[in-house]
């Protein structure tokens, strides 16, 4: 419909202006009939009071047949302009006498009945009956019709001024409603521009105004505490996406920064490998410069000793020795140096060899008598009868004993330096223990925190009294963990110093790159532990060169190195360490390597064990017939062994690989071969 | 006799040791840089070659590529001598194509062995 859809405000005018004009319109419409009906009434009565009094008049006329009198009589009704008709009937019914209004011809019509007595309204006109009687004898009766003009006038007149009062009270109506329709429309509307405005503007700050405490005052409450709450969100919204923003911001900043940090880092990456290759460069150079004198000094000294030995000179021939030992001590402590270095760059590997310990220890006092004398010291030596031959690297052991010997001396003065040499059992393993007892100076708590450090010296003014790099105790400790031994010190100041060594009577090969963690503090690992995770290589050679090589080469591939320096020991290895495979030489003294071959074949537990031939020997043929896996020819292609035992590894963990044919490769070149082997040219390396 | 090349840049080192070598009755030529250790090798013809490997412009490393790319001195064995005791010279000597490796200062009665042993394996050959 039309109206539902305009706005409020016409609504509200609109049903104001309907209600008032209906009830206005009804009630005068009742009340003007209600005056129409009672002046009917009136003019009836009027009429037949106007009735009675002509026929009054005209009784005589009648009675005496006097009709002039009788119309006379009935002309007086001129004065009254709303009586059209006048008849006077004789009882018969005959007319006696009329007046009709204006003279004119009878307009109307005349009634067929007479009546005696009484007032109809018949076709527009009031008509009234009248009996005519004298003396209470009927002598005729009037007839009386009136066009009710008074009540058509009245009735117009009345109609005009309830057209003009319904028009004059509608616009008054129409005035008022306009006026007060805002009471409702106003807040309502104001509401709607208000959402209006927070729609269009997302403005949630915007609040309706409240007029009145109706309806519509409470439905603006509604939406003012529904814009707040709005309002609130968006302020949390906001502040979140703004911190969210900041968040970002941070971020990316810190991005950013890592980023930089992380250039840096590389960069100083970059600068501290270069230093290090400058360093080991300088190492190198140095090494080089002061060994290419020392070769000189020791040659020198030993072709002088053989040339005195044989003019017979024996006199010179101590000078000439103490010479060369000074000399090959200047030799080693430069290897110590580099030593240590390597042991930084966890480069420091193991060279064992059995060794008669008492051997050592007599060359050691003997080298350390004159820096004994030299403070009035004595050496006293006690060895055990248990301590016989030892497998460790005796280069190590001899600087170990050396430092610690040297120390002794160094810092007592007129005193006694003694060394305690025993072979024991602890945790259920054999030791050769070296003490080293001195009457000196002492060490203090505080001094013993930092004594196996670097550069460090118990005390500053140590250095300028006795002097010295600081560096013997840090590579003694460092050489015994090498070893897998222990390193303590009991001492109080005044009271002279204990240095004790414990040493593995047999040192077992590892790996090296663990040494820079043990040194931090790591409890040393055994042997079998340190197997864990990683495939153990077994490689059987006589000679230690190869045994070195072989080691280095294949911990490089992330195997843990066994080696074993006869066939008997690698028998024994064999069956304690279960290798993923064995590298096997074939001339060795005593038990050859086809014998050991031989004996892993026929030895159930260890049949399975693939085993590479690493020889000079060219008999391949023999070696696969005997039961080899893959037979090598030395010197080794690295390449192809490195193929040959990643091929072994995969094998183990997926037993399925077929594809582990032997394989054989034949080059030339003796390195340090101590038996002939047949020669083949080099054509098939690569 | 055997003729043993000494190329050393030394002079002490090269009079010390080809004296020494001369006293076990080896016949000794030396050399005191690698291009004249270099075309010695080439014309005497010697049955070993100590090389010093820190040498001046042609180092010890390149006179024995050259020397081991060449089909008449290929077959001469030759053993490298460094001052360097870092542990990649000895794979280098051996990668390189060196028969054996001594470092220095020599250990005179050690270098005779190896000295000794590769003539043997040379003879036989």
């Amino acid at each position: 419909m039309i109206l539902q859809n305009l706005s409020i405000k016409r609504k509200l005018t609109l049903i104001t202006m309907l209600t008032s004009s209906i009830a206005l319109i009804l009630s005068s419409v009742s009340f003007l009939i209600y005056d129409l009906v009672s002046f009917r009434n009136l003019l009836s009565q009027d009429l037949m009071t106007q009735a009675e009094i002509i026929g009054y008049n005209s009784a005589g006329a009648m009675e005496f047949k006097d009709e002039p009198a009788a119309t006379a009589t009935l002309s007086a009704l001129t004065a009254k302009e709303d009586i059209v008709t006048a008849v006077l009937y004789k009882p018969d019914g005959k007319i006696f006498a009329h007046y009709f209004r204006g003279n004119a011809a009878f307009s109307g019509f005349l009634p067929i009945h007479l009546q005696k007595k009484g007032s109809r309204f018949e076709g527009g006109y009031l008509e009234v009956f009248q009996e005519v009687t004298l003396n209470g004898e009927h002598v005729g009766t009037l007839f009386l019709q009136s066009d009710m003009r008074q009540w058509s006038l009245r009735a117009k007149r009345y109609a005009n001024i309830l057209i003009i009062f319904v028009l004059v009270s509608g616009l008054f109506a129409l005035f008022v409603s306009s006026k007060l329709q805002g009471l409702i429309s106003k807040p309502i509307l104001h509401l709607e521009d208000t959402m209006r405005m927070v729609s269009s503007n997302k403005n949630y700050a915007v609040r309706a105004v409240k007029t009145y405490s109706d309806e519509i005052g409470r439905l603006i409450d509604g939406f003012n505490t529904m814009l707040s709450e709005i309002q609130q969100r968006d302020t949390a919204l906001q502040s979140t996406n703004g911190e969210l923003k900041t968040r970002t911001q941070e971020l990316e900043e810190e991005v950013f920064q890592r980023k930089q940090a992380q250039e840096e880092l590389l960069k100083a990456k970059h600068t501290a490998e270069e230093a290090n290759r400058a360093k080991s460069t300088f190492l190198a150079n140095m090494s080089h410069e002061l060994r290419t004198p020392l070769n000189a000094i020791i040659g020198y000294s030993e072709m002088l000793e053989e040339e005195t030995r044989d003019t017979g000179k024996i006199e010179n021939v101590q000078d000439l020795r103490k010479i060369q030992g000074a000399g090959k001590h200047l030799l080693s402590l430069i290897n110590d140096v580099l030593d240590l270095s390597k042991i930084e760059a966890g480069k420091m590997a193991l060279h064992l060899e059995n060794f008669d310990v008492s051997q050592v220890i007599e060359e050691m006092v003997t080298t350390l008598k004159p820096a004994a004398a030299k403070n009035g010291n004595s050496i006293q030596v006690h060895l055990a009868d248990s301590v016989n031959t030892m497998r460790a690297d005796v280069t190590k052991v001899r600087q170990i004993l050396f430092n610690l010997l040297s120390n002794a001396c160094k810092f007592t003065d007129h005193g006694t330096v003694s060394v305690n040499v025993d072979q024991i059992k602890f945790e259920n393993r054999e030791w050769i223990q070296f003490q080293v007892r001195d009457t000196g100076i002492g060490i203090s708590a505080k001094q013993k925190e930092n004594l196996f450090q670097e550069f460090a010296q118990a005390d500053a003014s140590i250095a300028r009294k006795y002097g010295g790099t600081g560096l013997g105790l840090a590579i003694t400790h460092r050489f015994v963990q090498l070893m897998k031994g222990q390193i303590w010190v009991e001492s109080e100041p005044g009271q002279g110093a204990t240095f004790t060594v414990r040493l593995p009577a047999q040192v077992v090969f590892e790996a090296t790159e663990n040494v820079q963690s043990e040194s931090a503090g790591k409890i040393p690992a055994g042997p079998s532990e340190t197997k864990t995770g990683r495939e153990t290589i077994l490689v059987i050679d006589d000679d230690p060169s190869v045994r070195d090589l072989m080691s280095r080469f294949l911990s490089k591939l992330d195997f843990h190195v066994v080696a074993a320096a006869n066939g008997e020991e690698g028998l024994r290895l064999a069956r304690q360490v279960d290798p993923l495979l064995i590298t096997l030489d074939v001339v060795m003294p005593e038990c050859d390597g086809w014998t050991v071959l031989n004996k892993l074949k026929s030895d159930s537990k260890l049949a399975g064990i693939p085993v590479i031939m690493v020889t000079v020997v060219d008999n391949e043929a023999m070696g696969l017939d005997m039961g080899a896996a893959n037979y090598l020819i030395k010197p080794v292609d690295r390449d192809r062994l490195a193929v040959l035992v990643e091929k072994h590894r995969v094998a183990r963990t997926s037993i399925t690989d077929t594809d582990l044919v032997p394989l054989s490769y034949v080059a030339e070149g003796p390195a340090g071969r101590k038996t002939v082997g047949a020669r083949v040219p080099k054509t098939r390396r690569n | 006799m055997p003729k043993i090349l000494l190329v050393e840049d030394n002079e002490m080192n090269r009079d010390m040791l080809s004296r020494r070598l001369q006293k076990k009755g080896y016949t000794v030529v030396t050399a005191q840089d690698g291009e004249r250790g270099y075309s010695l090798a080439r014309c005497e013809a010697p049955d070993l070659i100590l090389m010093d490997i820190s040498l001046p412009a042609m180092d010890g490393w390149e006179v024995t590529r050259l020397l081991k790319a060449n089909a008449s001195t290929r077959h001469i064995p030759i053993i490298a001598l460094t001052a360097h005791a870092m542990v990649s010279d000895r794979e280098k000597a051996i990668g390189i194509g060196c028969d054996d490796y001594d470092t220095k200062p020599v250990d005179f009665v050690r270098l005779s062995e190896k000295i000794e042993s590769l003539l043997v394996e040379k003879k036989v050959s």
